[in-house]
């Protein structure tokens, strides 16, 4: 049977299609659908952003780079970036940092850990909507656990309020460093599991402690897909739109959350402004934009093939 | 990374406070869900707050079925993201071996043209988007929502297998053609079992995306029996009244089944690393 | 082998492909509805309506759908982009008249004469109502109400606030420290920090103070010394409100009420007491315990003012199947439908017609025996006229202020609020730097010049 698989293989396979060709076919049906899917709207999106258009009507004006120069002018434009600066770049470097600990803690050998491993991947797959509502519960200033916990350890005489000005952006943080940082194991854990023994048997010989092998051997091995998450995870955190909406819907201090792509949901849908929502968006792009570029140069080094 | 598990020894000590901290930080909200879940309306309020429930209830459950679609939605969310997975590891996988190992003119730009477009952030392509579905006559269907999250996830499908693929050295492929097999072969018998770790996290991902997505849902779906569960709790919640025990049931109801199923991936994910070690 | 798993698997998914594309074809007229009432019993009351109009007209189905009211918006703008709207949905007040202002809706003189225009109440008729013709029909009214402790305030010798700065005083009286350990037990108010409910309360005080919030040339008047008083007013009242305050949604206030954590709620609702007799101690979960109270007047002004919470119904002129729209709306206002819809949430929805407000049916209804006060207030709000629809001060605003809409949306008068009351800006400053958001807001869509 096998070699009968193998003939017709063979077969198929002495009309050698040429390595380019193969390569590019494989990747073409790929490239398809995202130019179909996400380019259209892309492209549109950056047309509209030259006009002065209604979000409910079809009536548009058209104003070159007004909607440009209106939006840099706008202070509230300017302190929405500066949150959603925080906000990103706290949860990123929580959920990182977070993420590789939990990920070296469950690739130790101990009792319960396949149990742990499937615990610590729940935050990620419940739907935000879940995370956020239970969230809110427990930190509710009147009735939430956690705010009978902190009194009653005597930490606090007075409800804190979590949703209340001074401590919604870390009530923020906090549900996105919880639902996030799995994302972070898996990944870095997958790539653990496929790092040779060998090479920590060989530290160890070489008298290194657990620090430094985790320092010399379990981090350059890590670098790659460290690359692609800090990547990923911070186009992610930029862009998160549902966390602070949905925290925001119901009761929460909006004014103090309103990072940019909250704002800039507001600016269309709210304001009705869609062609300057849209300018927001080409904004918000370039800004990632210009950040991937040098994020690239940085680690061009550590690039293979 | 062998070796056996000391108890009494410090960093034995160290790992197991640590296990513990993490099960509190990641399992202890879902205790506390789960505790709302069975409790009567009255005692949801009631302070000091209890987390074993005095009365144990059953009556938020039976009003979620009863007076909500809870399971029409939670079929909804399976079907739509387990055929997102289908679809979009149907397409990355090709196509990021493809990345990792062919070199044709152009690979590096699409690498770098599917991270850009990733960059627009969703919430602005929402319309347009909306609009492009509706031209396709898709609003209102699932393979319409479907498209959307495959749309939305090649990028990061490409780039995460990408780097798993790149993580397999050239040389085991190469020794199994120098064996005789083809390149099919060497692919199905020898890549992808030690790709499998990287395909199925990818797919997990993926799964969650779309298991989780609020906004494409909302827009591009308008019938009650077609919404999924993020779309169908946050009108549960956002309904005048805030049933907490009803909430607090239904993402206990959405968290265990896919429980269960992660238990049983953990299984393969560690076979898999098993099996596909890199030996000499 | 593999080759043969591979072409099963596609064709499992191109079967798949093919079924997940679901029903798209059907002979029957759709009707499409969107609402904004999200509470499942009146979803069900709702398709249970829809159902018997099926019933009885075959060859028409209902699709029904009840959405929070920030994602109805955002539908209603995607599918009016896309030409696709629905052929009836909810919206606020102010929407609707911004929509008929730009051609888009059809009128529905045709179910107010089939309900029976002197069925209606006045209130009800004016809202939305261009021309003459009756462009958004409401599907019920709710007034917000001044809810209170009546224990408490009987045993603090509190009465009715009058003024502002009663009703100050008795927040202040109502906050209290119950069991002596210093810290305090109960707020005396709680009021809300969500942009919606900011912007109806705030819209209601200002008329409450004689004042406005633009005048005849769409300027906006916030430096106004009538608005000023009202954002004085509302800082110190905040000092009685539960700290926190600002993170305080609709529903969260609500709960403070329930809960016990606050005495009085400014911006309470009908709907309160049904979240009362679930949620509070069965030996006060009823109306003598939480009694309503008609809301005092600013210092500037002369009369109460409140807000209503009067979606209408609106029919789009580009969808598909109106006329059999309108039938099924004259199916759902008569008696026996439309109380099964009422019923859903007695206290608050409050119904448009006279023919069932005063149906032995209605009155008979337990719940509404049970917290008649509540409804006594609202009815003497609507015959008063005193209650109005959101940021609508005068009714010609809602003809003549097509942007109010765009206003409640833009967040810019709770940023003032927020700014005055957390903040504690000076409040002359923080109306200036609102005034001048407002102003850069109206020119950039046309309303005012230069």
């Amino acid at each position: 049977m096998a070699e009968d698989v193998a003939l017709r293989s063979k077969a198929l396979w002495r009309f050698r299609l040429p390595e380019p060709v193969l390569g590019l076919l494989l990747v073409l049906p790929a490239v398809s659908l995202l130019v179909a899917l996400t380019m259209y709207p892309v492209l549109y999106g950056v047309w509209i952003s030259l006009f002065n258009k209604h979000s409910f009507f079809p009536e548009q004006t058209f104003i070159g780079l007004g909607n440009y120069v209106a939006i840099l002018g706008d202070a509230e434009f300017w302190a929405s970036v500066q949150r959603g600066a925080i906000y990103a770049v706290s949860t990123i470097v929580l959920q990182i940092v977070l993420g590789v600990a939990v990920a070296v803690l469950l690739d130790q050998r101990f009792p319960g850990r396949n149990i742990l491993r499937a615990i610590v991947i729940f935050p990620y797959i419940v739907p935000t909507v879940v995370a956020v509502i239970l969230w809110k519960w427990l930190l509710n200033s009147q009735f939430g656990l956690v705010n009978y916990l902190i009194e009653s350890a005597g930490l606090s005489n007075q409800p804190i309020s979590w949703m209340g000005r001074d401590w919604i952006m870390t009530s923020l943080i906090l549900v996105s460093v919880w639902q996030f940082f799995p994302f972070v194991v898996i990944g870095v854990l997958a790539r653990l599991q496929t790092i040779p023994g060998e090479l920590y048997e060989a530290a160890t010989v070489d008298g290194a402690s657990a620090v430094q092998r985790f320092t010399n051997v379990t981090l350059p091995q890590l670098k790659s897909i460290l690359f692609v998450i800090v990547l990923l995870r911070s186009i992610w955190m930029f862009t998160k739109f549902d966390t602070p909406w949905l925290m925001i819907q119901g009761g929460g201090a909006e004014t103090y959350i309103r990072t940019l792509p909250v704002y800039t949901y507001q600016r269309t849908f709210a304001y009705y402004e869609a062609g300057l929502g849209s300018a927001m968006a080409v904004l918000m792009f370039l800004m990632l934009a210009v950040g991937a570029a040098i994020y690239f140069r940085l680690w061009r080094r550590e690039e293979e093939l | 990374m062998s070796q056996a598990f000391r108890f009494l020894s410090v960093p034995g000590q160290a790992v197991i406070i640590c296990a513990l901290a993490l099960l509190v930080f990641s399992a202890f909200p879902f205790a506390w869900m789960a505790s709302t879940a069975f409790k009567p309306s009255h005692e949801i309020f009631a302070t000091p707050p209890t987390l074993w429930p005095t009365t144990f209830t059953l009556e938020n459950i039976e009003r979620l079925f009863a007076e909500t679609k809870f399971l029409t939605y939670f079929r909804n969310s399976v079907t739509v993201s387990l055929s997102a997975v289908g679809l979009t590891l149907i397409f990355s996988v090709p196509a990021a071996y493809s990345l990792t190992r062919f070199r044709f003119p152009g690979r590096e730009q699409i690498a770098a043209v599917v991270l850009f477009t990733y960059m627009f952030a969703p919430v602005m392509i929402i319309v347009p988007f909306y609009i492009l579905i509706r031209f396709l006559g898709l609003t209102n269907t699932h393979l319409g929502l479907v498209l959307a999250y495959t749309a939305f996830c090649l990028p990061f499908n490409l780039w995460l297998l990408r780097t798993f693929f790149q993580s397999i050295p050239i040389d085991i492929e190469q020794a199994a053609l120098v064996d005789g097999a083809n390149r099919f072969q060497a692919i199905i018998f020898v890549v992808l079992p030690l790709a499998l770790p990287g395909v199925v996290a990818t797919g997990i991902f993926t799964f969650i995306l779309a298991w989780n997505d609020y906004i494409f849902a909302r827009v591009l779906l308008s019938r009650d029996e077609l919404k999924t569960l993020p779309v169908g709790i946050a009108d549960l919640y956002n309904a005048s009244v805030v049933d907490w025990g009803m909430i607090m049931a239904a993402g206990l109801l959405v968290l265990a089944p896919v429980l269960a199923v992660f238990v049983f991936i953990q299984k393969s994910l560690v076979a898999g690393w098993g099996a596909g070690g890199v030996k000499g | 082998m593999s080759r043969r798993r591979g072409l099963v698997s596609i064709a499992f998914a191109a079967g798949a492909m093919f079924g997940l594309c679901g029903p798209t074809l059907s002979a029957d007229k759709v009707v499409r509805v969107w609402h904004t009432e999200t509470e499942p019993q009146t979803v069900k009351a709702f398709n249970d309506i829809a159902r018997r109009f099926e019933a009885k007209n075959p060859g028409i189905k209902v699709e029904a759908e009840g959405l929070a009211w920030g994602d109805l918006e955002g539908k209603i703008m995607a599918s009016l982009a896309a030409g696709d709207p629905p052929e009836l949905s909810h919206g606020q007040p102010i929407t609707c008249t911004a929509l008929q202002a730009k051609g888009l809706l059809l009128p529905l003189d045709e179910v107010v004469k089939a309900i029976g225009e002197s069925n209606i109440w006045e209130q009800v008729k004016r809202v939305c109502n261009v021309g003459g013709k009756q462009y958004g029909l409401v599907h019920a009214a709710g007034t917000s109400l001044l809810i209170y402790r009546k224990d408490l305030a009987d045993k603090h010798g509190i009465k009715q606030p009058k003024t502002w700065d009663d009703l100050v005083a008795a927040a202040k009286a109502l906050t209290l420290d119950t069991n002596g350990d210093g810290r305090t037990d109960i707020y005396g108010i709680t009021i809300p920090g969500d942009n919606l409910f900011i912007n109806i309360l705030l819209g209601e005080l200002i008329k409450a103070n004689g004042g406005q919030l633009f005048d005849k040339d769409n300027r906006p008047t916030l430096t106004d010394r009538k608005v000023i008083e009202t954002l004085e007013f509302w800082r110190e009242l905040a000092r009685y409100a539960p700290p926190g305050w600002e993170g305080h949604g609709y529903l969260q206030t609500f709960q403070n009420l329930y809960g016990q954590k606050s005495a009085m709620m400014l911006a309470g609702y009908g709907r309160g007491a049904g979240m009362i007799e679930r949620f509070a101690p069965k030996e006060m979960a009823n109306g003598e315990t939480f009694s309503v109270w008609v809301k005092p007047h600013g210092p500037s002004g002369t009369e109460p003012a409140t807000q209503v919470d009067e979606e209408p119904w609106m029919l789009f002129r580009g969808a598909k199947h109106t006329k059999e729209g309108v039938e099924f709306l004259k199916f759902f206002y008569q008696d026996e439908n439309y109380l099964e819809y009422i019923r859903t949430v007695p206290i608050h929805f409050f119904p448009i017609t006279k023919s069932l407000r005063e149906s032995p049916a209605y009155r008979e209804n337990d719940m509404i025996r049970r917290w008649k006060s509540w409804l006594d207030v609202q009815e003497q709000y609507l015959e008063r006229d005193q209650g109005k629809p959101t940021l609508v001060v005068e009714w010609s605003d809602m003809t003549e202020k097509p942007y109010l809409m765009e206003v409640l949306g833009s967040g810019i008068l709770r940023d003032m609020v927020i700014d005055v009351a957390v903040e504690k800006m000076e409040p002359t400053k923080a109306a200036e730097k609102a005034q001048k958001r407002l102003e850069d807001l109206l020119r950039s869509k046309g309303y005012i010049k230069g």
